[in-house]
């Protein structure tokens, strides 16, 4: 299973626009950092963000998060931002950044 | 009919005293009818003041939360009040004094209460996230991150970021600028104008000695880079390997078109936000001395009296309006404003090229601002002013028409 976080947005969102995603993928993690990033993959497709709709709502200069997640074949794609995210999906972001910050 | 009620609405009171005996009873009616309506608004007034006293008892009063760490902002606590001590934590001073500046900033300059002009109370929350690269505005409240210590550091060290983000609240009360492609870009830019601003007025610098630098110290000492964005020049705020090279254009030959997507930056709000800051940036220096003043006003001003879809060329119309309004029709300032756009590739509407340039000329030929068109600038405001009471009267009539 292969991982992708991009980040969008935000006040240095210039910035962003430039920076590749931060890729993980599980064949090159220890056994047991693969399954935790399966399950937390897999309760943040099914965890519900209070999103307003398309567009960023109210909220101005917050961040947005598109998590691709590829396996056999299949692409899935998960969008969430800062001010709507759901406790799951913070909970996979939170580990894809920690993940990041360690490279 | 017309007349006669339009008279009435500012008929002298000893006169409309006399009218009240008259013996004719048309012409008593009209006066009492005078009478009830200027009474009536009065009262209003009187009703207003109250209702703005009451909403300004939170004058901007400012709380501070700290999220330790977190990414949900109910579970934050209060760390620092308007009565409380200054906490021991940096940041959450260093927010508490950016929202009492940036207030003091709306308060002070443009006479506005606070964000929503009705002293809505500030709050701000601090340490969101782990090691989270921004700050933003949810809608209500102020929210800022640690930045992650490699690329980024505290975003409250930068008294422009703040203040950008309190301005976003200020739009969202005014214009309400819809936040994708242009509008959205003149959004991300009446952010970093009065955000810049307020960073000026608070060092007490002018357009000539200012950095124009929106968010200076976010960026940790060892990465290249200036800051987030450069209002003097756009594109040239940071080239290097880690960031690339700020992609802002200064001109609207090298407008960048781009999705309204997430990861199209919606059009490219914090992108083409490059232009609108430039000719706020040459406003200014066109025009000289504390950038706060003439050019801020008018730009104020022009925020009040946009919409949600707002464009470019719009807004650039409306400032060029609102500098006749303030400072007289070929007043120096609304020369500055008229050529300040033309350098960003944008020709003010009903002004032609050849005239505009031929302006923009003789008001450099002039050395900026120059008070010798002062008396045809008082006169011109005299009669903007009494356009206004015309159209007040007139509403009035309409008023009474519907009664």
């Amino acid at each position: 299973m292969k991982v992708t976080l991009a980040r969008h947005g935000g006040l240095a969102a210039a910035v962003h626009l430039r920076r590749p995603p931060t890729v993980v993928d599980t064949d090159a993690l220890p056994e047991s950092a693969a399954a935790e990033l399966a399950e937390l993959v897999a309760a943040a497709s099914t965890g519900a963000a209070g999103h307003e709709g398309p567009g960023p709502g109210r909220a101005r200069d917050a961040m947005s998060y598109t998590v691709t997640v590829e396996e056999g074949g299949r692409s899935t794609e998960l969008t969430q931002s800062d001010t709507t995210m759901s406790p799951e999906f913070a909970a996979l972001l939170s580990w894809l950044e920690k993940h990041s910050a360690q490279q | 009919m017309t007349r006669t009620r339009h008279v009435n609405c500012i008929i002298p009171p000893h006169l409309l005293d006399k009218l009240l005996h008259s013996d004719d009873s048309d012409v008593r009616k009209a006066a009492l009818d005078t009478l009830l309506t200027t009474t009536r608004l009065r009262g209003e007034r009187s009703v207003r003041a109250t209702f703005a006293g009451a909403a300004a008892a939170g004058n901007g009063r400012r709380t501070v939360f700290d999220c330790r760490q977190g990414r949900f902002l109910p579970f934050a606590v209060l760390v620092r009040t308007e009565e409380g001590a200054e906490s021991g934590d940096s940041s959450v001073n260093r927010a508490f004094d950016g929202l009492g500046t940036t207030r003091d900033f709306y308060q002070k300059v443009f006479q506005r209460n606070s964000l929503d002009g009705l002293g809505m109370r500030l709050d701000g929350y601090v340490h969101f996230g782990v090691g989270y690269n921004n700050a933003f505005w949810d809608g209500r409240q102020m929210v800022f991150g640690d930045g992650d210590g490699r690329m980024f550091t505290d975003f409250t060290a930068s008294i422009d970021v703040i203040a950008h983000e309190l301005t976003h609240g200020v739009t969202e009360f005014t214009a309400g600028l819809a936040y994708h492609h242009q509008s959205g870009a003149l959004n991300e830019s009446i952010s970093d104008v009065f955000g810049t601003l307020v960073k000026q007025w608070s060092a007490n610098e002018t357009a000539e000695t200012a950095d124009w630098l929106i968010g200076a110290d976010v960026f940790t000492p060892g990465i290249e880079a200036d800051a987030l964005r450069s209002l003097k020049a756009p594109g040239t705020a940071y080239d290097s390997p880690l960031l690339g090279k700020d992609p802002q254009p200064d001109h609207m030959s090298r407008f960048v078109n781009l999705p309204n997507t997430e990861a199209g930056d919606y059009g490219g709000v914090h992108i083409n936000s490059g232009i609108p800051n430039k000719a706020f940036y040459l406003t200014a220096v066109g025009i000289g001395g504390f950038a706060w003043q003439a050019p801020g006003l008018i730009w104020y001003e022009s925020l009040k009296a946009s919409s949600m879809e707002t464009k470019f060329q719009d807004f650039a119309d409306t400032t060029y309006r609102k500098a006749e309004e303030l400072f007289g029709a070929g007043s120096a300032e609304q020369l500055a404003v008229l050529a300040a756009w033309q350098g960003v590739g944008i020709q003010i509407s009903g002004v032609p090229a050849g005239v505009a340039r031929a302006r923009s000329l003789a008001a450099s030929r002039d050395g900026g601002v120059g008070r010798d068109d002062g008396l045809a600038a008082l006169s011109k405001q005299v009669g903007a002013l009494s356009a206004q009471l015309r159209e007040l009267n007139e509403d009035l009539t309409a008023l009474k028409a519907m009664r």
